[in-house]
């Protein structure tokens, strides 16, 4: 197929647009939408609550990421280790189940709708002087960026989150009362997997944030508005006495509130034991595959003002993420740069 | 959505300068959007989410509006397409591709439209950036106006077409 073949191909019929109608249309609609323009030269910040939920995302997922494997019997078998990352979007009305079980909870508690979860050894973040006390901390080498965008100035602090261990036991007692709180009817739990539980291993993680508030903690990328976060963690890996990833998603896609299109979306994983589902709130953001100058297959979030955005991938057993202010470009220019 | 009183030719205008912005570039952000869904309608409704993700979040005089619009065009029509399955079932019911509108020949008009999709769906499965370069070199921009939209030095733009036009021709096959 030579170029002529290609321009062929991707042709299209000449467009008749009327631009003068359509600039009635964006009026009315931003007028409908009572939509303001921006009339300050824009700084390259995202939205407070945006960022923080981005952040907050990045801290559950190295904070996962940081749990390490707890000295478990030869029976147990891995059941679970990512190796490629999809996004899969999730609506307010698929939550309002899980939120409201977990509202104002932790994540120990919120996971106690299904269970007990007890950790072995738990997360202990610290913030560390130097990139070489993480590498030396974490106990593995540190990729840091080698170009940053314009809009992220001056040094990166260090943030260490150690290796930690936890085990996850289902109760289907558990389940029935989370969900009578609610006035819910949950379905019930499978009689092998009450009482399963679940080990799971990975850790420790880097984070280094830029431009955070020298009073705050860059452990805890949520109290405050960074311009760029970027963290690695060893991969997590899930291991299991007695349960399937199958059977999980099985109950997992009978909980109420599953809508058909995230369920659809939850079986179209065609290999749940090795792929990471992370979920993108529908009405907030967008998400799509990416793939590296270095061949990592990874993912894109962004929200719908384009302002902030995030890429995570995987690649050698680490989780990689580069989160921030950042256009598309800009972020996989980033996570492209990473030595 | 409810308009003002007086229906939508009564909506005061915008900001002068987004205005321009909006004039300037609307037929050439709808272009790049159809170039990728092969769907006017949609394409203007991408071109409309487009201005509106702009309108919110930048000032309509900078200078990097317009390549900001033609890379947003592109990825918003890239996830459009990605993200619906019904895509496939349309496109062999309606499309019809440029070279076989005017065809009388059924036979032609089928396989014409079942290039169109398979393009299509080509394009949804090549990574993000080949994909939009694609889009946008194929809609007429030039090297520099691709470069600046995806952030990449123009001087790279010729070898990223060529691994991009490579990567097409294979899934062509």
């Amino acid at each position: 197929m030579n170029d002529e073949q290609i321009e062929r191909a991707l042709a299209m019929s000449e467009l008749k647009v009327d631009t003068e109608d359509a600039l009635l249309r964006f009026r009315a609609r931003a007028a409908g939408e009572q939509i303001v323009p921006v009339v300050v030269p824009l700084r390259r910040r995202a939205p407070t609550r945006l960022l923080q939920g981005l952040a907050a995302a990045a801290a559950v997922v190295l904070i996962a990421s940081g749990l390490a494997l707890s000295g478990a019997a030869g029976s147990i078998l891995k059941i679970f280790e990512p190796r490629q990352i999809v996004g899969v979007p999730v609506t307010p009305s698929d939550l309002s189940y899980l939120g409201g079980a977990c509202a104002n909870l932790q994540l120990q508690q919120c996971l106690g709708t299904y269970g007990t979860f007890t950790w072995t050894t738990p997360p202990q973040p610290k913030e560390v002087p130097s990139l070489t006390a993480a590498t030396n901390a974490a106990g593995f080498t540190v990729q840091t960026p080698a170009s940053l965008p314009s809009s992220v100035t001056g040094q990166p602090r260090y943030g260490v989150i150690n290796q930690s261990s936890a085990t996850f036991t289902f109760s289907a007692d558990a389940t029935r009362q989370a969900a009578a709180k609610q006035n819910r009817t949950a379905p019930p739990l499978p009689a092998n997997i009450d009482g399963a539980k679940l080990f799971v291993t990975g850790g420790p993680a880097v984070v280094m944030v830029w431009g955070a508030p020298a009073s705050a903690s860059p452990s805890d990328p949520t109290a405050n508005i960074p311009t760029l976060v970027v963290g690695q963690a060893k991969a997590p890996v899930i291991s299991s006495d007695g349960v399937t990833v199958a059977e999980l998603q099985a109950y997992l896609l009978s909980q109420p509130g599953i809508s058909p299109q995230l369920a659809a979306a939850l079986r179209a994983i065609s290999d749940p034991t090795s792929t990471l589902p992370v979920p993108i709130p529908a009405e907030l953001a967008i998400s799509h595959q990416v793939t590296l100058q270095n061949g990592a297959q990874g993912l894109f979030i962004g929200d719908n003002t384009g302002i902030a955005s995030a890429v995570i991938w995987q690649r050698g057993g680490m989780i990689y993420e580069v989160i921030g202010s950042l256009t598309e470009a800009q972020g996989l220019a980033v996570a492209n740069s990473m030595r | 959505m409810t308009l003002p009183a007086g229906g939508r030719d009564s909506v005061a205008p915008l900001p002068a300068a987004f205005e321009r912005l909006f004039r300037a570039e609307y037929t050439r952000v709808v272009g790049i959007a159809n170039r990728i869904l092969a769907d006017q309608g949609e394409a203007e409704d991408v071109a409309q989410d487009v201005f509106l993700s702009f309108y919110r979040a930048h000032p309509a005089d900078a200078g990097y509006a317009p390549a900001w619009l033609h890379a947003a065009a592109a990825h918003a029509a890239l996830n459009a397409i990605r993200s619906r399955t019904r895509r496939a079932r349309r496109e062999t019911a309606e499309a019809v591709a440029p070279d076989a509108a005017a065809a009388d020949d059924p036979a032609a008009v089928v396989s014409a439209t079942e290039t169109q999709s398979e393009v299509r769906a080509i394009l949804a499965r090549l990574p993000e950036r080949s994909a939009a370069l694609l889009a946008l070199r194929y809609s007429g921009l030039s090297y520099e106006e691709i470069a600046a939209a995806l952030d990449v030095r123009a001087s790279s733009v010729g070898t990223l077409l060529r691994r991009a036009e490579d990567a097409f021709r294979r899934e062509m096959r």
